[in-house]
């Protein structure tokens, strides 16, 4: 997904002269081309995530269209008053691009675990949050929003879900319609392993590549079935019962703990029970199987 | 870090500018009709927002304009005191500030960029204005705007949070000599961690530091108006109250950091602006 961003914001970037871009000291590397385009729209800024924000919402008043990049729980946890004030209070735009998402850096421990940012963000008035799960949503989620008035989060990851999704902004993509028993809701990367676990059970399979807006029709056309959420963050979630309180919804996320065990992505995924057989043993839990 | 010598702030006030004392008596009396406002803190920067209002290009009947230089109130706290000032310099009559504090009125305790006339952030989290002119001055370079320029007043004691230091130390890395930070230092954090030696901290960023009595609106403009040769830092040394004696004599700054005068206390602390103008 980090290439398609570098990719996206690239051709964005010679054609439009309002593009800047901020780096937290990661990723020169890709966008090497680009700085030797644009030199003068082009910083890579040092390790000063709280001063990238605020700078970032600077250029934006400045009639610029800029994106800020590192990685996520520097970018996100650390800064979440200079998002809150500077960008979103304050009205001034841009686009926040992280790496890391939730267990990508799994052997680094809890310091670089990332699953707040959607669940905070959220919460901001004006902030669009986007969960891409694969390179052709970062691309489309990425051209939707980088010119508009309002932030925007796009959270990359380096596990795609490996499923061909077309999405648009603020619109979820029903996968599967066919059940009168069990709705399973998804977001993100770990779409993959609930397509995987899920996919011939008799469900219906929401998917959302935007966290915020929730696209309330699609969770309100669920609303009689059961609802499992499968989710490797916060947000997803609470975003579906803000939309419409009192669904009967089922977490399949993350513990009330600190994740740090070390390995890859998909030893802590089958820790916390995201993994495909965790997912497929719930749902036929849910619809009053066995398990197989 | 450079020893400077220490500076001395003249022994007996200078006389006081007429708009500088007509901003200050509206502190009083519109801290003294809402209930609202840092006094002595809005006292000791209205002649550093003089200079700077006389100084930048600006123009109150068109706030957007587009060529325009950018002010930025980082210590957002000093509302009252921004507010009273762009009222005297010509963005809205003094009688809308009267509002202040109040229900669905424009001017809150800080200011609300998408409210106040002249407003261009909207601040009150000390470490943030700051930043936001940085970005905001890199923005017009990127532009090739090369004669606006950004100003931003940040406090002694807002220079506690770190986001000030790391602004800077971006601030000078990118040249942006079309930045100018007011310091001022007006002794705010005596009591727990003031910032020493100020100058000398600035000048070890790499910033082109000049050290000026912050309460002489004709020093200041001409600090503001030399070439610059980097970051721009005006190290203002300026008395929290000055202005009015009861304000910063003894323990007067705290005690008022966040009062409001009764009404005889109004009339007593007008007698004093008074007593300090002439």
């Amino acid at each position: 997904m980090r290439t398609q961003f570098r990719d996206t914001v690239s051709a964005l970037g010679d054609a439009d002269e309002k593009v800047v871009v901020v780096l937290g000291d990661i990723s020169m590397f890709q966008f090497k081309n680009f700085a030797e385009k644009h030199s003068n729209r082009f910083f890579n800024m040092g390790i000063c995530e709280n001063s990238l924000i605020s700078i970032t919402a600077g250029l934006s008043s400045q009639g610029l269209r800029p994106f800020v990049h590192t990685i996520a729980p520097f970018l996100v946890d650390r800064c979440v008053e200079q998002i809150k004030l500077d960008m979103c209070y304050n009205e001034f735009g841009g686009t926040i691009v992280t790496t890391g998402a939730t267990f990508d850096y799994a052997w680094d421990g809890a310091t670089h675990h990332t699953y707040m940012d959607l669940a905070i963000l959220r919460m901001l008035p004006k902030m669009g949050v986007c969960q891409p799960g694969s390179k052709k949503e970062v691309d489309s989620l990425i051209r939707a929003r980088y010119a508009g008035a309002d932030p925007t989060y796009v959270r990359l990851s380096d596990n795609p879900h490996g499923l061909d999704i077309d999405v648009t902004f603020g619109k979820a993509n029903v996968l599967k319609n066919s059940s009168k028993k069990l709705t399973v809701m998804t977001a993100g990367p770990i779409a993959g392993n609930v397509m995987e676990a899920v996919k011939d059970l008799d469900v219906n399979i929401v998917y959302f590549s935007t966290i915020k807006p929730i696209d309330g029709e699609a969770v309100r056309k669920f609303k009689d079935t059961p609802i499992l959420v499968v989710h490797d963050a916060f947000g997803l979630h609470e975003a579906i019962n803000a939309e419409m309180p009192g669904l009967n919804t089922t977490y399949q996320g993350l513990p009330d703990a600190f994740c740090g065990w070390y390995g890859t992505v998909h030893d802590l995924r089958k820790r916390v029970g995201l993994d495909p057989a965790s997912i497929r043993a719930k749902a036929q839990s849910m619809l009053g199987q066995r398990n197989f | 870090m450079s020893a400077l010598p220490a500076f001395k702030l003249p022994e007996r006030p200078l006389k006081m500018d007429a708009r500088a004392k007509e901003i200050r008596t509206n502190i009083i009396n519109v801290s003294a009709s809402s209930g609202h406002g840092h006094i002595p803190t809005s006292f000791s920067i209205v002649d550093a927002l003089c200079a700077v209002y006389n100084t930048m290009s600006h123009d109150p009947k068109q706030p957007k304009k587009a060529d325009r230089d950018i002010f930025i109130l980082s210590k957002g706290h000093a509302a009252l005191g921004f507010y009273c000032t762009l009222a005297t310099y010509g963005y809205f009559p003094i009688e809308e500030v009267y509002g202040f504090g109040k229900f669905d009125q424009k001017f809150g305790c800080h200011p609300d960029r998408t409210k106040v006339p002249g407003a261009e952030a909207s601040t009150g989290s000390l470490g943030h204005g700051i930043s936001l002119a940085a970005g905001m001055a890199l923005g017009m370079k990127i532009k090739g705007e090369n004669k606006r320029r950004a100003y931003t007043l940040i406090g002694d004691g807002e220079s506690n949070e770190g986001t000030v230091w790391e602004t800077i130390m971006v601030s000078v890395h990118r040249k942006l000599d079309n930045l100018t930070i007011i310091f001022d230092a007006n002794n705010s954090q005596i009591r727990c961690m003031p910032v020493d030696n100020a100058a000398a901290r600035f000048a070890a960023f790499g910033c082109d530091v000049h050290e000026v009595d912050g309460h002489d609106i004709a020093a200041m403009e001409k600090a503001l108006k030399a070439p610059a040769k980097s970051v721009k830092v005006l190290v203002a040394h300026t008395v929290k109250g000055y202005g009015c004696r009861s304000l910063h004599e003894g323990t007067g700054m705290f005690e008022w950091h966040r009062r409001s005068p009764k009404p005889e206390e109004r009339e007593m602390l007008l007698g004093e602006l008074d007593a300090y103008s002439v």
